[in-house]
């Protein structure tokens, strides 16, 4: 079975610092890291492959460094890489992503199964898995928490959003996105790190996958992002005195007060 | 002056500490400023009351325990005071009651509040929060540990391999003596001649101390008080298990922390292979910041968990129990990822070497999967407690018993060795694990009744000979407390410990402080301390310990070769 993964370069941690002089954010050197999300997708494509046979391709698009983490799943069992890295790509909202990932699928050849993380914790849009199928024309599942059986016919997956888990039959090939729920992802070994080392990692731009540069990029990309800002969170502490019964009321006043 | 509070029944949580005993105490005080430390501790010792210093109580030797008198509760001095730079390092000012996580987090996220500090002090602060990230080295698994009570007791942990105990990044500290007077060191300032130290307080008042003569082991040790010639003063404080005084402040030392941190754990099917592969690794892979260890014990008990606890569920799956019998963690250091993977393939032949196989390792190269290893690692000694929690059910006298005894490089095989002998003879269950880089195994009986508890404490008995004649110490980062005082005395020897009263009696010389650690006070003045569950054991001339420590008293670190040390 060939299966295919789509994974995501995130910048690691979130907290955000700010300096205390200029007020501005410290950017500092640590490196970015695979999208949490995409660890379970590649990790359910090593265990379909370990029980069924066939390979595992894992594609991204990205800055030409994402092909460290190519590799490293590939220590964790993929068996090759794919990174689709132009200028020409640079500033891609989800639907120019999802083209060019679309076209580099195709120049792929067929694949009976795709799988990707539920959403990438930076953009947290959860839109490139269904928008991805929709430009293959493919069906999709989202946030499947478990494959319940697999042939290369068919795939039978639950999902469980909004508190409903539902079962379903789908034809294949189809594109699934999957929740942390499914499994748990394995470390790489040393003897896998080696293999990734000496696997291979093909970079195409826009001249090899023979993109429309009007759908690629910024240009391609009909989201404006009008503005960017940290929410300010304000934390107000206030003791309450009194007897028990004037601290209640105190409390129930606040609570009526309280802005929305 | 700050309160001092008639003890109630709801202050009971102060008369223990991790190590799971309890003593008595008459009044107890929460000071939040050097000043209040003076004021109380004049008032208490004033009146002879003995005193018993406590941070957050995480101790493993009962150190915090109090045998009566008063607590000095130091938790709510945790306050970062201020910063200063010295050439390239960060110094950080910290109250002794700051827990170690809230530091750390300060540390990561860089961001301590700056109320009352010096103009000078917040601009080196805005240097620090351009530099690249900071940390402090000492890492006990536990992280509510306070500062305060790291470095009472010389703390240490695994990275203790490659950068040392806390003393070695404590740069200075104040200390509230007995009488109210206080003590303020920074390195450099107060060195001793051979082994006379001569301090002067902030009083003017002048102490001179005679060190004790002995030849501290050539391992990781926190084994009483640290003595050498010419040695600095505030080496001799740190380590002192709350005997001298109460450290009031401490001036912690940061390094930056390395670009790569990489952690890997290795798999073998058998113990000698682990021990071979600790051996060569230790001599020949570069950039090794920890090796620690797991034994086939201590993963049985891990497996358990992960199916029956779902707080454990999480753990990574291990490999099957004939591939995985032990369990190596190995972590790197290093400033650029192509040295990384060098020691890592480097690790990975010697691996091989030694009987592992690259295939049965798990290497953690990112945060996420760092932090899977680290929730691995400290899985194993909360599962372990929770297992002697589901025995003491039945039998509620039962604790753990855990060994924290290290012994120089070359008896590293010879101390396992010993070790499993014992357990055999005894047919104890146990589980092993720790900080095999430094020789510096925690032996963790785990007694199925009172039978086996007893079994247990008579074999750490023998060992702490044993382990003495190897040249090693009884205790290598819990400190001695109360509960390894007599174990201190079978390192020792009489003559030795006479010498720690002496010095100990410059300091506090009507023993109020940290009464019961270290050593029995000469005549234990007022009350015996009330005994409730598990005995508080004021450490006494057990006959056994007496016997061992006639022959270690001429206490040279013997070679290994020579030791008789399985032969009891």
């Amino acid at each position: 079975m060939r299966i295919l993964v789509c994974v995501k370069q995130v910048p690691s941690g979130t907290q955000v610092r700010l300096d205390p002089e200029t007020r501005t954010m410290i950017r500092d050197a640590r490196q970015s890291v695979l999208n949490p999300f995409d660890a379970y997708a590649v990790e359910e494509a090593v265990r379909i492959k370990e029980r069924l046979g066939g390979q595992v391709t894992v594609l991204s698009m990205g800055i030409p460094s994402t092909e460290r983490l190519l590799r490293d799943t590939m220590a964790r069992g993929a068996d090759e890489g794919i990174l689709l890295s132009d200028r020409a790509f640079a500033g891609a909202d989800t639907l120019a992503t999802s083209y060019t990932l679309a076209e580099g699928i195709r120049r792929l050849g067929d694949f009976s199964l795709i799988l990707c993380g539920r959403m990438a914790v930076d953009g947290d849009t959860a839109q490139i898995g269904p928008e991805l199928a929709e430009q293959l024309g493919i069906p999709h599942v989202t946030e499947v928490c478990r494959i319940v059986s697999l042939d290369e016919r068919e795939a039978v997956v639950a999902r469980e959003a909004e508190g409903v888990r539902r079962t379903l039959a789908v034809p294949l090939p189809a594109l699934f996105t999957v929740s942390r729920e499914i499994n748990q992802p394995r470390l790489p070994s040393l003897a896998g790190i080696r293999r990734a080392a000496q696997g291979s990692v093909q970079v195409w731009g826009a001249s090899e996958l023979q993109t429309d540069p009007e759908r690629t990029g910024l240009a391609g990309s009909p989201t404006k992002v009008v503005e960017t800002y940290v929410p300010e969170r304000e934390q107000e502490c206030r003791w309450i005195t009194g007897t028990a019964a004037e601290q209640a009321a105190e409390v129930l006043r606040v609570w009526k007060e309280r802005k929305p | 002056m700050k309160e001092i509070l008639d003890f109630r029944p709801d202050f009971a949580e102060y008369l223990r500490d991790e190590s799971r005993k309890t003593g008595t105490a008459q009044s107890i005080s929460f000071p939040e400023t050097e000043e209040e430390v003076r004021a109380i501790l004049r008032a208490v010792c004033g009146r002879k009351l003995p005193v018993t210093i406590q941070g957050s109580r995480t101790g493993l030797a009962g150190a915090a325990v109090p045998p009566g008198g008063h607590i000095l509760n130091l938790s709510r001095m945790n306050r970062v005071l201020g910063m200063e730079q010295a050439g390239d390092r960060f110094l950080l000012r910290v109250q002794p009651g700051l827990i170690l996580s809230q530091l750390r987090k300060g540390l990561e996220e860089r961001s301590f509040s700056t109320q009352g500090w010096s103009p000078e002090e917040r601009q080196v602060y805005t240097r620090f929060c351009r530099a690249p990230e900071q940390f402090f080295p000492t890492d006990p698994t536990e992280t509510s540990a306070s500062l305060g009570g790291m470095a009472a007791c010389n703390a240490s942990g695994a990275r203790s391999f490659r950068y040392g105990a806390a003393r070695n990044h404590i740069r200075g500290l104040r200390m509230v003596l007995a009488d109210g007077d206080v003590l303020a060191l920074s390195r450099g300032q107060f060195t001793a001649q051979g082994r006379k130290l001569r301090l002067t307080t902030l009083g003017g008042r002048r102490l001179e101390v005679l060190l004790p003569t002995y030849r501290m082991p050539e391992t990781k040790n926190a084994s009483g008080y640290y003595a050498a010639d010419d040695m600095d003063a505030v080496d001799f404080l740190v380590g002192s298990d709350g005997t001298l005084g109460a450290i009031t402040e401490l001036t912690l030392e940061l390094l930056p922390l390395p670009p790569v941190i990489w952690g890997v754990s290795c798999f073998f099917a058998r113990e000698e292979q682990a021990v071979a592969f600790v051996r060569k690794a230790r001599e020949q892979v570069a950039f090794l910041a920890a090796l620690e260890y797991f034994d086939r014990g201590a993963l049985d008990i891990l497996r358990r968990e992960k199916e029956q606890s779902t707080a454990f569920a999480g753990l990574p799956r291990l490999p099957e129990p004939e591939k995985a019998g032990a369990c190596v963690y190995a972590e790197f250091h290093c400033e650029a990822e192509d040295e990384a993977l060098e020691a890592l393939y480097h690790l990975g032949r010697v691996l091989e070497e030694a009987g592992g196989s690259e295939e049965e390792t798990w290497v953690a190269r990112t945060p996420l999967d760092r932090e899977q290893l680290q929730f691995f690692r400290h899985a194993v000694p909360e599962s372990v407690n929770r297992w002697i929690d589901e025995r003491r059910r039945t039998e509620p006298s039962l604790t753990k018993l855990a060994a924290d005894m290290s012994v120089p490089d070359d008896c590293l095989e010879q101390v396992v060795a010993l070790y499993r002998e014992g357990l055999a003879r005894y047919g104890l269950e146990s589980a092993i694990w720790g900080h095999i880089g430094n020789n510096h195994l925690h032996v963790n009986i785990l007694p199925r009744n009172r039978e086996d508890y007893q079994k247990g404490k008579e074999l750490y008995r023998q060992w702490a000979g044993q382990i003495t004649r190897m040249g090693g110490a009884v205790s290598a980062e819990h400190g001695v407390g109360k509960l390894k005082a007599e174990y201190l005395e079978v390192m020792y020897g009489p003559a030795h410990i006479r010498e720690m009263i002496r010095a100990k009696e410059a300091f506090d010389p009507d023993f109020l402080l940290g009464r019961g650690n270290l050593f029995p006070p000469p005549e234990v003045k007022g009350e015996q301390p009330e005994v409730k569950g598990e005995p508080l054991e004021m450490p006494g001339g057990k006959p056994e310990a007496k016997a061992n420590a006639q022959e270690s008293e001429a206490n040279a670190p013997a070679a290994c070769s020579r030791g008789d040390t399985a032969d009891r």
